[in-house]
């Protein structure tokens, strides 16, 4: 009987802990859909009459269709090409235990600790001289770069923990290194693979840092921007504001559901053994 | 001979286009940085001005980067230790895998695929509209005292989750038999903990600090979205006076001084953290 009721409290207890954690998102979601006037009367009360139209209108209003248009492309783009290119580096730097990949390892391991703000200035410069700034693409390209390093720290771990056996074979059988990559490696490294996407789509999605600086012209701002300067305008209608967070979050979210099984295992190949 | 250099280069060819692009836009701008801290320009002007070590010896002197780094350095440490305090901690009592763990794991994850900016917006609501309003505890958001810890605690709040996976992952990873075997010779909870699961999870513990160390100290848009770095400059941080300095005050030589410093310090800090927390993990 008293195990039982153990048992009962530490339950009550772990939902107690979720339910604070998760407690914030509360605010967002019913400040979302509240008119005005009770925004007045009672804020945390859930609302009388659910006011759909705080949505129709941040969307009209903060441009939000180009912003998610804006988002899902550069997310998109950034994150096919941060997989393409890390998980082949990180699979030549695995195998070939040589010197020359060595000193790149150690570069990029090196690279993980510079903070932004060191490159700032001379990336600014230099993507004003290249015609990138303001571009989509410009910001795909300076993302892509940043992640390169975190990338292949965290896929080059997994590719050591994937047997030869099967590379050797299919060489013997006359494979090209680019056949046995893409026909046999990269399969077997799908649990990485999905992993490095949710992170880099999370912070490439999420970006606000290098968004603010290379990206500040109206019709190229990305959700965070958009986030950033749709609040400053709209301080007081929070609803439309928060009507504009909630759908902003819907598609990360989506994401991370989804490919929520592979986050746990993915974070500790490359937290801990990287 | 030939056909040896001809799989060396087909080997090359597979690390060259991440190299390429880490080349063009992080190394290249992090040597160009150099250069520039020794000049005296504003970021648009054709003409720099060289102006020797001047950035430099300014940075000692100058109020502001002691108060930026003082803010930094607070935010780092109480990010970095309650961070991993409650991950640890929900770690543990959420490890076993279950149906219902697995739900509460999801959620407390969940803030971490937030942006930083819009969990700030969302804790101004969170201080202002639940402590104010329901508490009477006022926001630490406009308080110069407190600002930095109300800030760290939104850093808190989302980062737990990521620091909760990594341990979660790290105590799947202990082997069941020592907890068997100190089962049998009646050791407690916290003895277990003590002699078993910390020992083993110390990879994950090193893991976790540095890593939470070198997002607190490159912070900036808690502080950004939140309060402009305000009130006054009492949450303008290292990341931020950099940013400020190349785009409000048109300091760019200056800003990228601070910057040089700023990076070297990093590396320093996180260096010496890891190395300790390392040589740890070997005494236990």
């Amino acid at each position: 009987m008293s195990k039982k009721l153990k048992k009962c409290l530490s339950v009550l207890l772990k939902l107690t802990i979720a339910l604070l954690v998760i407690s914030p998102f509360y605010i967002a979601l019913i400040y979302s859909v509240k008119s005005k006037q009770e925004m007045v009367t009672d804020r945390l009360a859930f609302p009388k009459t659910i006011h759909w139209d705080n949505f129709t209108r941040a969307i009209e209003t903060s441009n939000f269709v180009l912003a998610l248009k804006n988002s899902l492309l550069t997310t998109l783009l950034a994150v096919i090409v941060i997989t393409l290119t890390c998980t082949m580096a990180s699979y030549i730097i695995a195998r070939k235990n040589n010197r020359f990949y060595n000193l790149i390892y150690y570069l990029f391991v090196g690279a993980m600790i510079i903070p932004f703000q060191s490159i700032m200035t001379p990336l600014y410069i230099n993507m004003t001289r290249w015609k990138l700034l303001n571009t989509l693409h410009g910001f795909v390209f300076a993302k892509i770069g940043f992640q390169i390093a975190f990338t292949v720290l965290l896929v080059s771990g997994f590719v050591k923990s994937i047997p030869r056996e099967l590379e050797e074979a299919a060489a013997i059988d006359g494979a090209g290194m680019y056949a046995v990559f893409f026909r046999i490696v990269f399969p077997l490294m799908k649990p990485i693979v999905l992993t490095s996407i949710v992170l880099n789509a999370l912070n490439v999605w999420n970006d606000f840092q290098m968004s603010l600086t290379l990206l500040q012209q109206k019709q190229v701002r990305n959700i965070p921007l958009t986030q950033y300067f749709f609040f400053g305008e709209n301080s007081i209608e929070l609803g439309l504001a928060f009507a504009l967070f909630i759908l902003s979050v819907i598609p990360i979210l989506g994401l991370y559901l989804t490919l929520q099984k592979y986050i746990i295992g993915g974070i500790t190949q490359g937290a801990v053994k990287g | 001979m030939n056909r040896k250099m001809k799989k060396q280069l087909q080997e090359f060819t597979f690390i060259l286009p991440a190299l390429v692009m880490f080349a063009i836009f992080v190394a290249y701008p992090f040597l160009q940085g150099f250069p520039i801290s020794f000049t005296k320009w504003d970021g648009m002007s054709p003409n720099k001005v060289y102006a020797g070590l001047k950035n430099y010896t300014k940075i000692v002197g100058d109020g502001n980067v002691m108060n930026a780094v003082k803010n930094t350095l607070l935010f780092t440490a109480v990010t970095m230790v309650f961070s991993n305090l409650f991950g640890l901690l929900f770690a543990l009592m959420i490890s076993k895998k279950s149906k219902l763990n697995n739900v509460l794991r999801t959620c407390i994850f969940m803030p971490y695929c937030l942006s930083l900016v819009l969990s700030s917006y969302i804790w101004r609501y969170v201080y202002s509209d639940v402590f104010y309003e329901k508490f009477g505890i006022a926001s630490p958001l406009g308080s110069t005292t407190w600002v930095m810890i109300g800030l760290a605690a939104i850093s808190v709040w989302r980062d737990a989750g990521y620091c909760m996976v990594v341990y979660i992952a790290a105590i799947q990873g202990v082997s069941i038999d020592y907890y068997e075997a100190a089962e049998l010779e009646g050791a407690t909870w916290w003895q277990k903990f003590r002699a078993i699961t910390f020992p083993m999870i110390a990879p994950a513990v090193t893991a976790n600090f540095t890593l939470l160390l070198a997002w607190g100290m490159k912070v900036f848009d808690y502080p950004m979205a939140a309060t402009a770095g305000g009130p006054g400059r009492a949450s303008e941080t290292v990341a931020m006076l950099i940013y400020n300095n190349l785009f409000t005050y048109f300091k760019a030589g200056y800003g990228q001084a601070i910057a040089v410093v700023f990076t070297i310090s990093i590396f320093a800090v996180s260096t010496l953290v890891s190395k300790a927390l390392r040589a740890r993990e070997v005494e236990i």
